[in-house]
């Protein structure tokens, strides 16, 4: 054996051991240690941002609510209340009743009293005084009559009017093309919502890009000796991303925390009221937007970086 | 190999092979193409036509993504250092190791470090920053950084341009040691004391052509050179 070179086997588990301590080093600490030494320069970056996705936060629990205002006004809608004079005879009433009932196009019809129609409206937020207003119950009996498609809304209108049972005055609730303005609002509000946070990524993400741009420039010297020692791209390139990463994570944080905030204040605020303007806006859905807002955080701020590094930094 | 910038010819066909354990200077005018050749040989930039092979590697068409393989096998040394001043001798020397070799962890990365520190006579300078390091002490740190991966070719761009002669000498000495390692190594330089006084090989450019390639030894005292 003398003279002979015995080389063990570089244990496998130590080098894998090695590769990820240094990958976590270049990669993330030295990232992290940028990052702060660097905060002036980010500061406006991180500031649009947060912006940016606060104000994102805000129009997406926004757009939920308003969608789901959408979905409750088209239910609504297609539930044509006809409402019945109030010395129509029970009798008559129940003949009209299956008259509408085998309609294929009805879904079903529930006859409402007077004393629920006062119940009822006693529920909505304002009417209360109204109905208090009066000595007598102001409110008529009614066949509410849930209409299949809503299309077909008016045609059922049509066949109910023509009944003698039905009150002269306010014979239905049907009002042709108003659905069709609340689909129009929504529209506009949704373009105008998507619009503004356009307006604002681009803002963010020019800023966002700028503010890598200045952190490569203040680290030329060691992005050269990077790159003349042999570096591969990914780790003279990764570090920025992962800055622009933190710069979006502590964004996104911070205007997660805002939105999930405003939307529990809202609900623990009016919690008739609010349910009624933004249907559907829940802790669970605060908390699903806050999440989304710092996933997005985390995209837009490695996004910029890399599309910042692609414009900035050579091969 | 041929370069152009523009219509401007920077290198027209120059032919030059460097050899393992030789030193070779690279003389010339400013404007002669030297830079240029050093950046060719680290694919800094590629040519306009021709071939440049590195340790065995077509620099002329390698793709951006293998250039670092290349780089690994290049050490390079410039006139103004480039030591990131945040850090120390040693961790200057050490971040370009492990830069370049995840595989290498911080503890070998010290180790081999001190050692390239002890070979360029800085073993005792490790934890000195930049700034408190004479010019060629900073050198030679950069040489160490140059050299601590053990690459198969050295270039170095007026190393001793900012150094006083007898600093100049030394890191002359240096780059004759790391030769005789068994490194190619290729020296731009306008320092021709130092040309005649080693009496290595000499090659010499001039308007982007090669008008000379003088063997070891034969390079005289090179009087032309002053007035090329």
């Amino acid at each position: 054996m003398a003279g002979d070179v015995v080389k063990p086997r570089f244990p496998r588990r130590h080098l894998v051991r090695v590769v990820a301590a240094n990958l976590v080093r270049c990669l993330f600490r030295d990232a992290a240690r940028s990052w702060g030494r660097n905060i002036g320069a980010t500061a406006p970056a991180l500031g649009s941002m947060t912006l940016l996705l606060l104000m994102a936060g805000l129009v997406g629990l926004t757009g939920f609510a308003l969608h789901n205002l959408e979905q409750q006004q088209a239910a609504q809608a297609s539930l044509l209340h006809v409402y019945l004079r109030d010395d129509a005879a029970y009798q008559d009433v129940v003949t009209l009743w299956n008259q509408l009932e085998a309609d294929a196009r009805v879904a079903r019809v529930t006859y409402i009293s007077k004393d629920e129609a006062l119940a009822r409206a006693q529920s909505i937020p304002g009417l209360p005084a109204l109905a208090n207003a009066s000595e007598s119950n102001p409110f008529p009996a009614s066949l509410d009559v849930q209409v299949r498609n809503i299309k077909d809304v008016g045609a059922i209108d049509a066949i109910a009017r023509k009944s003698s049972l039905v009150d002269p005055l306010f014979p239905t609730s049907y009002d042709r093309g108003a659905y069709a303005r609340i689909q129009a609002i929504l529209f506009g509000l949704a373009v105008a919502g998507f619009a503004f946070v356009a307006l604002l990524g681009f803002v963010a993400v020019t800023v966002t890009m700028n503010s890598i741009k200045a952190a490569i420039h203040s680290r030329h010297d060691e992005i050269t000796i990077m790159q003349l020692v042999g570096a591969p791209r990914w780790m003279v390139r990764g570090p920025f991303v992962v800055e622009g990463a933190i710069t979006g994570a502590v964004a996104g944080i911070v205007a997660g925390a805002v939105t999930f905030g405003l939307a529990m204040a809202g609900i623990a605020g009016g919690a008739s009221s609010f349910t009624q303007f933004a249907p559907g806006v829940t802790a669970a859905v605060a908390a699903i937007a806050a999440g989304i807002v710092l996933g997005a955080g985390l995209a837009l701020g490695s996004g910029s970086s890399m599309l910042s590094l692609r414009r900035h930094m050579e091969s | 190999m041929s370069r152009l910038y523009g219509s401007r010819q920077a290198l027209s066909d120059v032919d030059v092979g460097l050899h393992p354990g030789e030193l070779t200077f690279l003389v010339g005018p400013s404007g002669a193409g030297k830079t240029t050749l050093l950046k060719l040989i680290n694919r800094e930039i590629r040519p306009t036509a021709g071939e440049v092979w590195v340790a065995g590697m077509p620099a002329h068409r390698l793709k951006p993504s293998h250039v670092a393989q290349l780089r690994r096998r290049v050490g390079v040394v410039f006139q103004d250092y480039k030591l990131l001043p945040r850090l120390t001798a040693l961790e200057n020397v050490a971040f370009a190791l492990q830069a370049a070799d995840l595989r290498v962890s911080g503890a070998e990365a010290a180790e081999r470090s001190l050692d390239a520190l002890e070979a360029v006579g800085l073993g005792d300078r490790g934890g000195a920053f930049p700034s408190q390091l004479s010019g060629g002490q900073q050198q030679r740190v950069a040489i160490a950084r140059a050299v601590v991966a053990q690459p198969a070719v050295l270039i170095a761009d007026e190393p001793t341009g900012n150094l006083d002669q007898e600093t100049a000498l030394e890191i002359m000495d240096l780059f004759e040691d790391i030769a005789a390692w068994g490194t190619a190594v290729l020296v731009a330089t306008h320092n021709i004391e130092i040309v005649t006084r080693l009496q290595r090989r000499v090659v010499t450019l001039v308007d982007g052509r090669l008008v000379r390639d003088q063997p070891a030894g034969q390079t005289g005292r090179m009087a032309w050179l002053a007035t090329s």
